[in-house]
């Protein structure tokens, strides 16, 4: 019933068991797919990450391209948010976890001790599976960024770059009567769309998305996603999902994560009809997760 | 190739029922060929009664399998391969169903030419082409209860050979229709069931075409092969 | 077949439940049981002392006073003007004697007049000398004032009431008599006590207050609130926000919940060893019973620091990061707002803790008979749990109601504080 995930974690046992042609399926050396494009916000190469002694991403080499939305479905535990987490160094706040590996963005190198990892974090923003309001008004919430970053000088500018970044997360219209109100009153998707613009009030190039509808019921889901495709005009965007739904209606490209092996990306429309990879298949259509 | 190892046992069970609903309906209509042409040529009137009775059966059979591909689609929300299986089960279904259609066409001119009397001219012909596209329909069949699309394209290849001997066929009757005027009502008849069996065979190598999109996930339809 | 059997199976499930049903109800009423009868046995433990410390204690708020007919005379007071100097070698005693003379004029012999001269309070002098201070036109003048009692005769009044016949004590039959007769005629009333309040310690018991050690006591607090709530507010910081986690830290760690279990008297000899002998800052000064129970509340604001610090929700953490935030700025922004009622709150439970300690205290010299009120946190004091200690240890029976009163006034300090803390959490933990 399991049996391909049993013979990808046991492959010498995977043998003596049967004539089943799934057993037969090992990692490939490489990604399968197309990981690489050709203009390159996000280049990532060779990425490893451990977390004290144990491997939770092995020698991930990936593209994000401008102005594109790429997915990272797996299972739970495959790597796929320690992935993520990589770009704009949130690794680097647990305890014990090293990043090794390139990563660019523009072609400037983000990994290493001696980048400064409050301006990248500017440039590389974070949406997170939890709404995660600060416990201020909704105002604030927005101006935090701005705020610490100097990015207004008067008052009235702030308000201004407020006001955008609401109307952007399309929130605007619920929450003018009301900046001044705890950001943590709204409900579980106007929370979500308030971090969202947070994040985006800084005026990020990447915005990272690590599950942002998982706490969410479907028609704020459905919110979020419209807003995703919006978005994707100005930012790159990379998204963590568990449902693959919800992968296929966002995302140009999907990448497939599988016990920290990056197994395949492709495009969207590619994996989701006929995936190159057997395991990509496996997960796909729900014989493991 | 395989469906039986979805976490969802039931998902398993529906995907297995699909399928298997499908190649009996398969089993049905090729019966229904197999005596339609029968029909015709030994001008068998009751046998022909049969099979326009038995058509019905065939189009419930085609309601009650989209309805069942169509609640997959809605509760299982089929990807990749899944999808594949529903998506080719609901074209083949379709396809089954017009060549039970002309199935039913050819009994019905079967008991139109066996009130006429004995048998006509271009019979050896239509017993040519029916064992041909019959063995085609098998075939196909036989190719999607083994995800096998080698024999698939194989089959598809033979759809040729049929359509020549389809249009030599027709010259033949036309010949006989020119030297025996007589003839010429009965002769219409007779290359309506030519053109009945040639479509079958055209349906049966639609069917080929779905297998390879099952198994492959490439849409060889109108040449893109 | 099968139905049937998890049918019959259902039915057993349920028969063992509704056996099973009364003894869990049974044993869930015994323990409710269990935990009211705890409760009220608390209850009437604290019921109990309260009673006894009011009851023992009320009396020492009120304190009986003698009308005397004094005369100002410049010959019984060997002055002849009202300055500084005379009024400092005035013999104020003269004319109280006199003026009990001239009330009771059957006391003749030495014993009596000796009795008789100890009815009023050995301040009686005192009040008189500033009477004639504030009034120097009252030389050679004639006039009623109410003067103190002296503790015996106090006591014996207030017992009149529990006791037939009163509490004699040290009261001889023939002053008990006189006391009767004045008590009788109005000339003695039982007034409102202010000078439990307005004094130092003394070893008269009627001229004893509480005043110098409530000021002592807020002193040293003071001291101890200024320099444990920043240093373990920062240390707490450090060690949950910024520390790395290795070996020394923990051990770190282990210590400091170590130290929070330390006995305080062990404080009370560091102190006398550091901040005594070895800084030779002055001793009995609230700077250095600050400087002890610092040491001593330390441990707990740590603690309770770490713990507010770290039920701040760490998805808060992760947003003010992902924002760009530097740590610096996600504590200061983000979780010390967050997690300062959680650290007040221990602060004044730290805070409180002081407040009642005496053990180390004693180490260092604040268990000193000091009588003036401190004015500084280098002047010598006390504090009032020392003060209830060294009360209850005295032999005079009017010192029984001066402890109880005292920690009458501690307790409404203590209970004070705890509302103040409820109050500020209240106030700084706006659910958002």
């Amino acid at each position: 019933m399991n049996s391909i995930a049993t013979a990808v974690s046991m492959p010498e046992t995977a043998v003596q068991e049967g004539t089943d042609v799934d057993h037969k399926i090992e990692y490939p050396a490489t990604t399968v797919g197309a990981p690489f494009v050709d203009k390159a916000k996000l280049r990532m190469r060779g990425i490893d990450v451990f977390y004290g002694d144990k491997q939770a991403i092995h020698n991930v080499s990936l593209d994000i391209g401008q102005h594109e939305v790429v997915a990272m479905i797996g299972p739970s535990g495959c790597g796929k948010s320690t992935f993520l987490r990589c770009l704009n160094r949130m690794n680097d706040t647990i305890e014990g976890c090293r990043v090794s590996g390139d990563i660019q963005l523009d072609g400037e190198q983000i990994n290493g001790a001696s980048v400064d990892v409050v301006p990248l974090r500017a440039r590389v923003g974070m949406v997170f599976q939890k709404p995660n309001p600060f416990p201020k008004t909704i105002y604030e919430n927005v101006a935090y960024g701005p705020r610490i970053h100097g990015l207004a000088s008067r008052r009235a500018e702030l308000d201004e770059i407020v006001e955008t970044s609401l109307t952007r997360a399309g929130l605007w219209n619920e929450v003018k009567d009301r900046l001044d109100q705890p950001g943590t009153g709204l409900s579980g998707g106007q929370q979500q769309r308030l971090c969202i613009a947070r994040a985006i009030a800084v005026s990020p190039e990447v915005i990272l998305m690590d599950e942002p509808c998982s706490a969410l019921d479907p028609i704020a889901t459905a919110r979020i996603e419209e807003l995703i495709s919006e978005l994707r005009e100005n930012f790159t965007i990379a998204i963590v999902t568990h449902s693959m739904q919800q992968a296929a209606r966002v995302s140009q490209r999907t990448a497939y994560f599988h016990l920290g092996n990056l197994v395949e990306v492709n495009d969207t429309e590619r994996v989701f009809t006929n995936p190159e990879h057997a395991l990509t298949e496996a997960y796909i259509t729900g014989r493991f997760g | 190739m395989q469906f039986d190892q979805h976490i969802s046992r039931q998902f398993n069970d529906d995907l297995e029922q699909i399928k298997t609903d499908m190649l009996e309906m398969g089993g049905v209509v090729a019966r229904q060929v197999e005596d339609a042409v029968t029909a015709l040529a030994d001008a068998d009137s009751e046998l022909a009664e049969k099979v326009i009775r038995i058509e019905e059966e065939i189009d419930e059979r085609e309601m009650t399998l989209d309805e069942n591909c169509t609640l997959i689609i809605a509760k299982r929300q089929p990807a990749a391969s899944d999808l594949r299986m529903v998506m080719s089960v609901i074209r083949t279904v379709h396809d089954l169903e017009r060549i039970g259609d002309e199935a039913q066409k050819i009994a019905k001119l079967a008991i139109q030419l066996s009130q006429e009397g004995s048998a006509p001219r271009g019979y050896t012909e239509v017993r040519h082409i029916a064992t041909a596209v019959r063995a085609m329909l098998n075939e196909s069949l036989d190719a999607f209860t083994r995800f096998d699309a080698e024999s698939a394209l194989k089959t598809m290849a033979a759809d040729e050979q049929v359509d020549q001997d389809y249009k030599s066929a027709i010259r033949e009757m036309v010949t006989y229709m020119m030297e025996d005027p007589r003839s010429i009502s009965r002769g219409i008849n007779v290359l309506w069931a030519l053109r009945s069996l040639e479509r079958i065979g055209d349906h049966a190598k639609n069917i080929c075409e779905q297998v390879v999109y099952l198994v492959r996930g490439t849409d060889i339809r109108h040449g893109n092969l | 077949m099968t139905k049937s059997h998890a049918l019959r199976n259902q039915e057993k499930v349920r028969s063992r439940i509704e056996q099973n049903l009364k003894r869990r109800y049974r044993k869930e009423k015994i323990f409710r049981g269990f935990g009211i009868a705890s409760i009220v046995f608390g209850l009437l433990c604290v019921a109990v002392l309260l009673t006894d410390i009011i009851y023992k204690g009320h009396g020492a708020f009120f304190q009986h006073y003698l009308q005397l007919e004094v005369q100002y005379d410049p010959e019984t007071l060997g002055i002849e003007q009202v300055d500084e100097s005379a009024l400092a070698l005035a013999n104020f005693d003269g004319v109280i004697k006199d003026a009990m003379k001239a009330r009771f004029p059957e006391a003749r012999d030495r014993r009596a007049r000796r009795e008789l001269y100890s009815i009023p309070s050995t301040d009686a002098p005192f009040a008189l000398r500033d009477r004639l201070q504030q009034a120097p036109q009252l030389l050679g003048e004639r006039e009623t004032i109410w003067v103190m009692v002296d503790d015996d005769v106090d006591a014996f009044i207030k017992s009149l009431d529990e006791i037939e016949g009163g509490f004699r004590g040290r009261v001889s039959e023939r002053k008990a008599g006189w006391l009767m007769s004045l008590y009788e005629s109005g000339e003695l009333q039982n007034r409102f006590n202010t000078q439990f309040f307005t004094s130092g310690d003394s070893r008269e018991p009627e001229q004893a207050g509480i005043k110098a050690a409530l000021v002592g006591s807020a002193l040293t607090l003071l001291v101890t609130l200024a320099l444990s709530f920043p240093i373990g507010v920062a240390a707490a910081v450090y060690l949950e926000e910024f520390a790395p986690k290795n070996r020394w830290t923990d051990l770190i760690e282990v210590n400091i919940n170590n130290l929070a279990a330390v006995p305080s008297i062990v404080f009370g000899l560091l102190g006398l060893a550091i901040f005594i002998n070895f800084f030779e800052l002055p001793r009995s000064a609230p700077l250095i019973g600050g400087l002890v129970l610092t040491l001593m509340t330390l441990p707990t604001i740590i603690i309770s620091s770490r713990a507010a610090i770290k039920a701040v929700p760490p998805s808060i953490r992760e947003a003010a990061m992902g924002m760009g935030a530097s740590r610096i700025q996600v504590v200061f922004h983000h979780v010390l707002p967050l997690a300062m009622p959680g650290m007040l709150t221990g602060a004044i439970i730290g805070l409180a803790q002081a407040l009642g300690e005496t053990a180390p205290l004693l180490m260092i010299g604040m268990v000193a008979f000091i009588v003036d009120v401190p004015t500084g946190i280098t002047d010598p004091a006390t504090v009032l749990p020392v003060q209830i200690f060294l009360w209850a240890d005295s032999p005079e029976r009017a010192f029984i109601e001066k402890t109880s009163a005292a920690i009458m006034v501690l307790l409404a300090f203590l209970i004070t504080m705890n509302l103040g803390a409820v109050w500020l959490r209240k106030k700084l933990e706006r659910r958002w």
